[in-house]
């Protein structure tokens, strides 16, 4: 049967494409190129800082000459498919083709010179977009699974010219500060303006976690053990997500801004201001107001240092009175009522006690269903999730009014 | 050379039958073909156990929030354990399998060089499969598959132990295995075989064991580490007591980015064979896709930490771009051959060559992601997200895994006596090809636009796209089943495979179908060149392989209708 096929192909397929074939070719593949570039704002999130704007144009770049090599290959494999495919019944062979040195050395000189510009493109990017500019702000960023919690300072000789408390005019002292004359606050957002750079010092509490924000296109992980840096300049007001993109444990999906029920921000974002009036109205004043004039009541301190998320419980826990939605920890609604009937089982003296060992010591008492994942809170300055007794006096006071009758 | 004329065909005359009972698959042997297979076997349920998990994480993925899985931890552990058994169960054992079957008879030998070391590196995996699957009773490990302490180590569970132990293990078998092709390779080439006779399957065998052999002891280094960080209470990893969190990633990617290469190489060997023998030409370039799988082995020692442009010292960051777009160079080398092995060919379009094809279309995209990748300041942005989920599938489902299914198709018949069926066939790749590009496609989009990986719970603004992943991945899911189908219905019903159904020139198919237990009857004699075709000499040693061995219906294989055209012509 097989032997009644000649050895030498039936008609030899013309292997050298026309010049027609080629331009079409080439003009597909730099057409189709450019093509695909017309659809970056549709991929890619809000280009909101300067890194971004030269991010996307590395990536325009990225994509065109990536476009123009899959035109090609596929623009090869789908000609070679239409015009060399077999006749039915045709079982000779192709030509005994097996090399063309010129065209080897071609195609490896193109793509390495393709590279080579694609390296040198990227390393400009890379040396620009971490250029440090002048007046940078700084901020602090804390990971703990799973919350980002940011760390504002502020040296006390600029509070009285900016500051505007509305009612409370409070008097400035220094003993509401720390003995270096600086201010501190915590906040689950991020605040900044158009227009100000901002360096992150970011420290992890446990495990690796990722400051990644899509639209400034910077991500930088966040390690135990040491402090690693990012740098940032926004362009554009507006709420940005800020997402942890290195798994850290069960909630790794909730380390990120959420948007709540009634459009609220949840979790961490950055906010944007357009200038820096607005940002010293609407975030700063506020924080620094917390921190410089407490209230009496320490039920009410303890509400409004939860609220401002100082501590980052809002991830894992619910509580509607703070509308915190978590549910990767044991919900908090009527905390005040089981807080006095654990104490029973666990031996501590009353529902505060049993509240304050659960702070300090979290792995102590576990409720059945949670695991062990709660960060400690330290009283030491010295060690990571430092809160002060008096907060942590605080807090408590505010979670024995957690009934779940509120009026008893 | 012993004179036989007369088909040898199993069953038929020269030697013992060699038709096999199922049980003797599930025995001991040091028979290479027996173990190639109990590897392949294997490989193709881990195959799909891990695919089922790939279910469960779309099947979660449906929604924003959390809802299949009862918590984080849960969805966690999904993912690590199909990553790990994907990679360490399937796709290795995997090539390791039909590596076994091949490498000896594309060399005309009659065995491995170790047979008795062979079927003890085949034996390491079923216990280490079982204890990667036991971490799910003792506590999961919810790490991921790249386990980076201090997550791995002081948070997780007793499954990352368990985890460790398994990897271990299947370190060790990798080990010797590579050993094995290597010494087998290096010693037991047929009389007027050189180095640059050898089919290309067999060069890219070469490079991914001497790839094993540097690399995988790293594994093994970083492992114990964390085995004794887990349970003797060092600290080589705890920054507390001293330790550095990214020792483990540096040592880890060390071996890891290099086993993307053990992973990939040894699908482009196969490309290689599948290429030329469908579209009857020669392999355009044989040295240079030869050599440049030895140029990506060595680059890719190179190039490690660019799976740590978000953790690694800044400074450092730079270097690491610049070799990792070098290796750049050598993969498109070959992919411009592969081009050029098809171009001016006589291509037919069996199931193993729609496959080879579907690999060439697929795996550029994950090349030109990877270059992407490899480009710093865009790395930043996409890296740890869909867009790097995406990349590696492409380059693993899109490069591995589509070149094992084009070689299941064109190793069947010899490994079994039957061919697959061919129209099951184009229906299987019919539904996996467009269903792998939905899957994997649309995950680079969600990726650059802000999805982080190893999320079971994501911004409600990209539902959209993944209940479009999700569907297309079950549809995916689905259509393995076709070709396991088509195994189990072919191994009993397909049709009698002749001893060269594709009318190739390497020594595999210079026996019967199946071959008889020593490989060969007498010494074969290798094709000059094992890509030859389109000279009258290849033609005629067909023809004379095919009057040895007896030429089963039908001789030159084609689909079943067309056969039927072809005779009465």
């Amino acid at each position: 049967m097989s032997s009644s096929h000649p050895p030498s192909p039936r008609s030899t397929p013309n292997m050298t494409p026309s010049l027609a074939l080629i331009i079409v070719g080439v003009v597909v593949m730099i057409a189709g190129g450019l093509g695909f570039t017309l659809f970056i704002p549709m991929i890619l999130p809000p280009q909101a800082s300067t890194q971004a704007q030269q991010v996307d144009q590395l990536f325009t770049f990225l994509l065109f000459f990536g476009g123009v090599i899959f035109i090609l290959v596929e623009g090869v494999i789908l000609v070679s498919v239409i015009r060399f495919r077999a006749q039915p019944g045709d079982l000779a062979d192709g030509p005994p083709v097996s090399g063309n040195t010129t065209l080897e050395l071609v195609w490896t000189a193109i793509p390495a010179v393709l590279v080579t510009v694609l390296a040198i493109l990227s390393y400009t990017v890379w040396i620009n977009t971490r250029a440090i500019p002048a007046n940078e702000m700084s901020v602090g960023a804390t990971a703990a699974r799973f919350a980002w919690t940011f760390n504002y300072e502020v040296g006390q000789e600029t509070l009285p010219t900016t500051l505007n408390f509305g009612d409370l005019k409070p008097e400035i002292q220094a003993d509401l500060t720390d003995e270096d004359g600086v201010v501190h606050f915590n906040n689950p957002k991020l605040y900044t303006w158009v227009g100000q750079p901002v360096v992150m010092e970011m420290q992890s509490q446990d495990v690796n976690h990722a400051f990644w924000i899509p639209a400034m296109r910077v991500k930088q992980d966040v390690l135990p053990g040491r402090t690693t840096e990012i740098r940032f300049t926004p362009t554009m007001a507006g709420n940005y997500r800020i997402v942890c993109a290195e798994l850290c444990g069960s909630g790794h999906g909730a380390m990120a801004g959420e948007v709540g029920r009634d459009g609220e921000l949840l979790g961490a974002w950055l906010i944007v201001f357009e200038n820096e009036e607005d940002y010293l109205a609407n975030f700063f004043d506020p924080a620094a107001a917390t921190v410089l004039v407490p209230p009496d009541d320490p039920a009410l301190l303890g509400r409004q240092i939860l609220a401002s998320g100082a501590y980052p419980c809002a991830t894992c826990h619910t509580l509607d009175d703070l509308g915190w939605t978590g549910n990767i920890g044991p919900n908090m609604n009527g905390i005040g009522d089981r807080a006095a009937a654990r104490a029973q089982t666990t031996g501590d003296a009353d529902g505060a006690a049993y509240l304050e060992h659960s702070l300090r010591h979290p792995g102590d008492y576990l409720v059945p269903g949670f695991g062990n994942l709660m960060p400690q809170f330290n009283p030491d300055p010295g060690q990571p999730n430092y809160m002060p007794q008096s907060d942590l006096d605080a807090i408590v006071a505010y979670l024995l009014t957690q009934t779940a009758n509120p009026s008893n | 050379m012993a004179a036989v004329t007369a088909p040898t065909l199993p069953g038929v005359a020269g030697e013992e039958p060699t038709r096999l009972h199922v049980s003797d698959y599930l025995r001991w042997s040091v028979d290479h073909k027996i173990i190639g297979v109990q590897y392949m076997a294997t490989a193709l349920f881990f195959f799909i156990f891990g695919g089922a998990l790939a279910m469960l994480i779309r099947w979660e993925l449906l929604t924003p929030a959390i809802d299949l899985m009862a918590d984080g931890q849960a969805y966690n552990s999904l993912f690590s354990i199909h990553g790990t058994v994907m990679i360490f169960l399937w796709i290795i054992p995997m090539i390791a399998g039909l590596g076994n079957y091949l490498v000896p008879l594309m060399l005309g030998a009659k065995d491995m060089a170790f047979p008795w070391l062979n079927a003890f590196a085949f034996w390491l995996i079923p216990p280490a499969g079982m204890l990667m699957i036991l971490g799910y009773f003792v506590g999961q490990t919810e790490a991921g598959w790249t386990s980076y302490p201090p997550l791995s180590t002081l948070f997780s569970g007793d499954g990352q132990t368990l985890w460790a132990l398994s990897l271990h293990l299947l370190g060790i078998s990798s080990i010797l295995g590579s050993i094995n092709f290597i010494v087998t390779i290096r010693n037991m080439r047929p009389a007027g075989m050189g180095y640059f006779q050898m089919p290309l399957f067999v060069w890219a065998v070469l490079a991914t064991s001497i790839i094993v052999v540097m690399a995988t002891p790293f594994l093994a280094g970083a492992l114990t580490l964390l085995i004794l960080d887990r349970v003797a209470g060092t600290a080589f990893f705890n920054p507390a007591q001293g330790g550095d969190v990214l020792l483990w990633q540096n040592v880890f990617w060390f071996y890891s980015h290099p086993a993307v290469y053990i992973m990939v190489l040894p699908a482009f060997g196969v490309i290689s064979e599948l290429l030329a023998v469908h579209s009857r030409k020669p392999v355009f370039g044989y040295r240079a896709i030869a050599l440049s799988s030895m140029a990506i082995a060595l680059v890719g020692f190179t190039v490690w930490a660019h799976h740590m442009f978000t953790s690694l010292t800044p400074e450092l960051r730079i270097p690491f771009m610049i070799t990792s777009m070098i290796i750049a160079v050598p993969t498109g080398i070959k992919v411009f051959s592969w081009l050029g092995t098809i171009w001016g060919g006589k291509i037919h379009f069996t199931s193993a060559m729609l496959f080879a094809l579907s690999f060439l279309s697929m795996f550029v995209i994950g090349g030109i992601s990877g270059v992407m990748l490899g480009s710093v300041p865009w790395d930043i942005h996409v890296h740890d997200t869909y867009f790097v989920v995406s990349h590696l599938h492409f380059v693993l489902f899109g490069g591995s895994v589509l070149a094992i299914y084009g070689g299941i198709y064109h190793w069947f018949p010899k490994i079994t006596g039957r061919m697959l069926d061919e129209r099951l066939g184009k229906i299987h790749f019919w539904i996996t090809y467009p269903a792998f590009f939905l899957t994997f496609f649309p995950m680079h989009l969600a990726g650059m636009l802000g999805m982080p990986r190893r999320v079971a719970q994501y911004a409600p603004e990209f539902q959209t796209l993944n209940v479009i992943i999700s569907i297309a991945a079950f549809v995916l899911g689905i259509s393995t089943f076709i070709l396991l189908y088509n195994i189990v219905w072919s191994l009993y019903h397909g049709e009698k495979a002749s001893a060269n159904p594709w009318r190739a020139l390497t020594l595999e198919w210079a026996t019967s179908s199946p071959p008889p237990s020593t490989n060969f009857i007498g010494d074969p004699v290798p094709f000059p060149n094992p890509y030859g075709y389109g000279t009258e000499a290849a033609y005629n040693y067909v023809e004379s392989q095919n009057k040895k061995y007896g030429t089963v219906n039908p001789a030159d294989y084609l689909p079943a209708e067309k056969s039927t055209a072809v005779t009465s012509e």
